[in-house]
Order: C-alpha cells, then structure tokens, then sequence
C-alpha cells in the first residue's frame, strides 16, 4: 500500500491517493494530499471547506451538496470548484474513502478526458 | 487488476466517422473490447447483495468471465423460459424482414458507424441464435437459414452491444411492422444476468436501491439534511423559509423523485423548484426517506428485479396513508409506473385516483396508477391560473427542450412540459422537427450507460442530439437544455461540455422556481443557482 509523508510521519493512501484511514486526517496531512493533486497552498478558505466536507461526512455518511458546502462556509455558491477546481479533489484532500464511480460522475457531471 | 481507461478523442476527431462497412461478413468480425467503448463488470457485492447470480471478480475485457461451466444450458434455457413468457420477444424474433427502415434510425450507429449498432442487427445477434435452438428451418438448415452457434465469443457480442443501446426505441417508430427494439435488448440483458454480467454502474445503484432506498445510497437523515441545505438557499434567494416534512402520514400526497434531484447539479436545482412550488400551494405532501428514489436501475437489469425494486413507493404510500402519489421528473420511472406496474402488482387500489387539491383536476390517465408527473401536475395549475408567474426572471435564458424517450416515446407526453416552459420562459425554441417528440434523440447515456469509463461510446452516442442541441445554439443563441429527466440532467450535461460547451442543461421546475411569484419573497437578485439576474447585479457606484 502507497504512503505519503509529512514531516517524520507517514499515513497510508490507496493506488488513488485517497486516505486510507479516515481518521489519519489533519492539516499537514491534507497539506501533503494536495501537493499531490497540484494545489499548492491550503488557504484558510480551503481547510474550511474540507473541515466542513468532514464534519458532515462522520455525521452523514455522504459528501453534502455542493451548495451546501459553501451556504455553511460562507463562501460565493461555486467555492469547491473555485477552490479545488473539482468536488472530487475536495472529496479527496478532505481525506474521504474514494466514492463510487456513480458519486464521482453525479459530483462532477464527468468531464470526458 | 488494471483497468483499461485511456482518452476520450477530441470532438473533432471524434465527429469523423467512418461509415464504410467491414469487408467480412458481420458473423466473421470479432467484438473487439476497446477501452472508452464498454463499461466495468459488476463487482460481487453488489450481486450479492440482491441475489443474483455468479458473483465474481470479473472484467469484460479479460478473456476468462469465469461463467459457470453450463452457461450455455444456463442461457438457452433463459431463452426458452422468455419466449414462452413473453409473446413479444418470441414474435420481435420471427417477424423482422430486415429491411433496414430502422437501420440508420439509430444514434449509435450515427454516432459511431459501427453495422452492429443498426438495430436490425443488433436484434440479429439474438436472432441467429434464436433461429438455431427454437426454429426448424434453423435447426436443419443452420447457417444458410441465418442461424448460427451460441458460442461464448456470440455471448461476448451481445453483452457489448446489449450494454450500448440505450432502449430508447426510436428505431421501433420507424419499423413498419412496429418491433420494438429495446424489448430485445431487455432480453438480451436478463439473459447475461443469469449468468451474474452486468455492469458494475447499473449493479451497483441497483444494490443501493434495494439496501438503502435509493440509487445514491443516501440515508434518512442525509436526505433530509441535503433538503434542508436547498432549503438554506431558497431562504437566499427569496427570503422565505420551507420548512418540508418527512415521512408523514396522513398527509394527502408523497412525493418521489429521482435521487440524482437530493444531491447532483444540475438536478438540486430542479428539486429546489418541486419545494418551492409546493410550499406556495401549500400543498398538504410528505416526502419520504424511505421511497427515496423514483427511478429504478432493476429495468436496466431484468424485469424481476425491476419488479422487485418498483414496488417500494406503493408500500410507502400504503404505509403513510396517503390518497396518491407525485413523482418528479424522471424518465423511465414513468414509463415503469404506466406500463408495467399493473402487470406486476395490479392496480394501486387502496389510493385514491389523483385529484388536483388545487384545481379539482382528476388526473383520469393515472386511474390505476394514481401516480401523476410533477409536469402534468404544473401544466394544470398553470392552466387554471393558478400560479403568479414572472417570466422575465428567465430571460437570461434562450431555452429548448429535449424530450426524454420515456415520457415522449414511451408515453406521448409532449405537450406539457413545453406548455410549462412556455409559461416560464420568453425565449423558447424547439430543435428541428426530426430530432424531438417521438422521433427525440436519446441522451446517449440512458438504461444505465452513463458511467465514465465508457465515455467515447457516450459522446458517440449522444452526438446526434448534441448536433441538434448546436444547431438551435448557432441559429437562436440557445443557451439552456430543458428536459425532465434525472438521466438526462446528468447524462446532457456532460454532452453538452463536450460537444456544445455553451449550453447549461436544467429541469423544468428549476425553470418554474425561477419565475415563481412566492407570497411575502423578497426581491428576487439570483436565480436558483445563486447566480445574479441580469440587471439584477449589485450596484456598482459609476466612475
């Protein structure tokens, strides 16, 4: 199994670079996750979208919708993709288990590529 | 295991397509798994979960599918039990003069030139094998009568162009003798089910269904939650606070959507447009976290488990104690509650036959299956005055409508989505003559194709409505894709990116919540995707 590392520590990731352990999550962690995704700096405004994605993730099981997130972030109504261009970047760096292809397609409205 | 995925080909490379036939006879050209074009094998626990069979590890383009060693018995059997069962299959069998009416009907076969998607051949994939087990000429004469072996490349052959038809059944419009196509494919697909393949994007919405209530695999409280955030920004939007119940009884209505509506865009906007709606009615409905899901990817499966899964939204109502039920906008639910359910479960007898609380309207066409489209239930109240709307709100939008094959093929349901969006909308323009109503052009992604690693196949397919879709775009500066479908609002959309990037795709009741006049709302700035109306814009002191 991949690792990333910070600092002196390493957390587990799958083949995809999701998060293994949901809870192995913390900021350096998400720091190390999104150099991997080609986000250079995590703004406060991004760790507060993915404190969010958490929070709502342990308590829902499900990622919220995308309005949702940026309603209770206080932030302009398209934040995730300004801020992590797609949801599922955000879904990733929050340090959620990769979602189904379904989710991902509904999530993002697939972009062919 | 390594899974093939590779690049979509670029639009415009994509568009050159080679119509020139192979030079082999069809029954000597191999099917050839080619990355972009199939979608992934199901993965055991979704069968599992459901009990189907022969759940296993398996990919559509490895060379062992790990049947079991009497897969042939196993589907000769199958289709033995099947045209006993159902007289279609067995006369869709014997009475094709393979003309060839239907032949370039298809969009897949516009899309991709390749002879096996005329859906005349197509059905011969099962033909010729129907002949050779189930007909004298065939049994004696074999391959001079058109029959040929069922062999597990045969077998490979039907389960990669049976998971490329959308059963749309525009070629069954054109075909003198009225085949409807997409009954075949349905067959098709139970047959490779008994032998536990099908796709992994069709099984697993399928497991979610039965499991959870939905396709997403939404919970209750998440349903609720993910409500209560629409509600947060129609609160926005327009000041007023809706305040939805949940698994009510007693109340006279529940309402089910597709679950793409509870958390995908474009489809919460739709599902914001149902709320609002319904709160300035002040219509006494409940939803239900429980019959959380108006589509049903059992029909992309196999009847039964269509069946299986179909009946839930019954129970619920039955449970809740409500007079009848409103479904939103979706496609092939319609088509399932209309023309199957009275086949499998008989007539919804303990409900009431749907009234209009609003209008007095007694919805006469839902007499068994007291089950009315959100659509039908607008076009009424707007037809009765019943709503104060404001147009205007919508002129940003240059809107056409595509016209989803369930509602329009499958039920002739033309008239009143395009009265709705009349009503709504100033600027309305229909794509040409050919390409809507009965003769619409499929998504491309519809029976549970839209999965991503099928993606050139999707863009295939979907490119005849897409050139429609340009050509209202180039012609009126069409800038919005209307339609009443969950599929679609997800399938159009990435379309749309790919083929026309200028065109937004919505429901019709994102539409109507935009235009709505709300009792006691604050003026209205944004529309419902929280963008600002045109003059709308937050003041800007000038220079």
């Amino acid at each position: 199994m991949p690792f990333i590392e910070y600092g002196s520590t390493k957390v587990e990731v799958d083949d995809e670079g999701y998060l293994v352990n949901f809870d192995d999550w913390n900021e350096q962690v998400a720091c190390a996750l999104a150099e991997r995704e080609g986000i250079e700096e995590l703004t406060r405004d991004r760790l507060e979208i993915l404190r969010f994605i958490r929070e709502y993730y342990r308590k829902f099981n499900y990622f919220p919708i995308l309005t949702g997130i940026c309603h209770n972030v206080h932030q302009p109504g398209n934040c995730v993709a300004e801020q992590f261009v797609s949801p599922v970047v955000a879904w990733k760096l929050a340090g959620l288990p990769k979602p189904d292809s379904m989710i991902i397609n509904i999530l993002q409205g697939e972009t062919p590529d | 295991m390594a899974k093939a995925k590779t690049k979509t080909p670029k639009p415009e490379e994509l568009a050159k397509i080679d119509y020139s036939p192979p030079e082999k006879h069809w029954t000597e050209v191999p099917v050839e798994f080619r990355p972009g074009t199939y979608c992934y094998g199901a993965r055991p626990k979704y069968l599992e979960e459901v009990d189907m069979p022969n759940p296993r590890e398996w990919q559509p383009y490895e060379d062992d599918w790990k049947l079991p060693e009497n897969w042939k018995e196993i589907v000769l059997e199958g289709m033995e039990d099947r045209l006993n069962k159902y007289r279609t299959f067995r006369l869709f069998m014997d009475i094709c003069v393979r003309c060839g009416a239907c032949a370039d009907k298809c969009h897949f076969f516009i899309g991709s030139g390749d002879p096996k998607n005329m859906p005349v051949l197509r059905a011969e994939l099962v033909r010729s094998v129907y002949r050779k087990y189930f007909t004298t000429g065939g049994k004696l004469f074999g391959k001079k009568a058109g029959a040929r072996e069922l062999t597990m490349d045969v077998f490979k052959e039907w389960w990669y162009y049976f998971y490329q038809c959308t059963e749309c059944r525009r070629c069954s419009v054109f075909c003198p003798y009225g085949i409807d196509t997409a009954e075949i494919t349905i067959m098709g697909r139970e047959l490779t089910n008994l032998l536990g393949c099908n796709t992994d994007w069709i099984a697993g919405p399928v497991a979610n269904c039965y499991h959870k209530g939905n396709h997403l695999g939404l919970e209750p409280h998440t349903i609720q939650s993910n409500i209560e955030m629409m509600c947060d920004d129609i609160e926005e939007i327009t000041g007023i606070r809706i305040e939805p119940t949940f698994n009510r009884k007693g109340a006279e209505i529940l309402f089910v959507t597709p679950s793409g509506d509870l958390f995908g865009v474009p489809g919460v906007y739709t599902c914001m447009g149902y709320l609002m709606l319904f709160h300035e009615l002040g219509l006494d409905y409940t939803w239900s976290t429980y019959a959380s899901e108006g589509g049903n990817f059992g029909f992309f499966t196999s009847n039964e488990m269509a069946r299986r899964l179909h009946y839930k939204i019954y129970a619920e109502a039955k449970r809740l104690g409500v007079k009848w039920i409103l479904g939103g906008e979706c496609g092939h639910m319609w088509r399932l509650i209309h023309q199957y359910l009275d086949t499998w479960w008989g007539p919804a007898d303990f409900l009431e036959v749907p009234k209009s609380p609003i209008t007095g309207t007694v919805f006469e066409n839902a007499k068994s299956t007291k089950m009315v489209h959100v659509v039908e239930f607008t076009a009424d109240l707007i037809r009765h005055g019943k709503l104060k709307l404001d147009p205007s709100r919508n002129d940003h939008l240059r809107v056409t409508f595509h016209d989803s094959c369930n509602t329009s093929r499958g039920m002739g349901f033309f008239e009143e989505p395009r009265y709705v969006i009349k009503n709504v909308c100033n600027h309305f323009y229909e794509m040409p003559e050919n390409t809507i109503r009965e003769k619409t052009f499929c998504c491309g992604s519809g029976s549970g194709l839209n999965a991503s690693e099928n993606m050139e196949i999707r863009m295939r397919g979907g490119f005849p409505r897409a050139n429609a879709v340009r050509h209202v775009n180039q012609k009126y500066g069409v800038n919005m894709l209307a339609n009443v479908c969950a599929i679609d609002r997800a399938a159009l959309t990435t379309l749309m990116q790919y083929w026309v990037p200028d065109v937004e795709v919505c429901g019709v009741h994102e539409l109507v919540g935009n235009a709505l006049v709300m009792t006691g709302e604050t003026e209205r700035t944004m529309d419902l995707r929280l963008e600002e109306l045109p003059g709308k814009e937050e003041e800007e002191e000038d220079v």
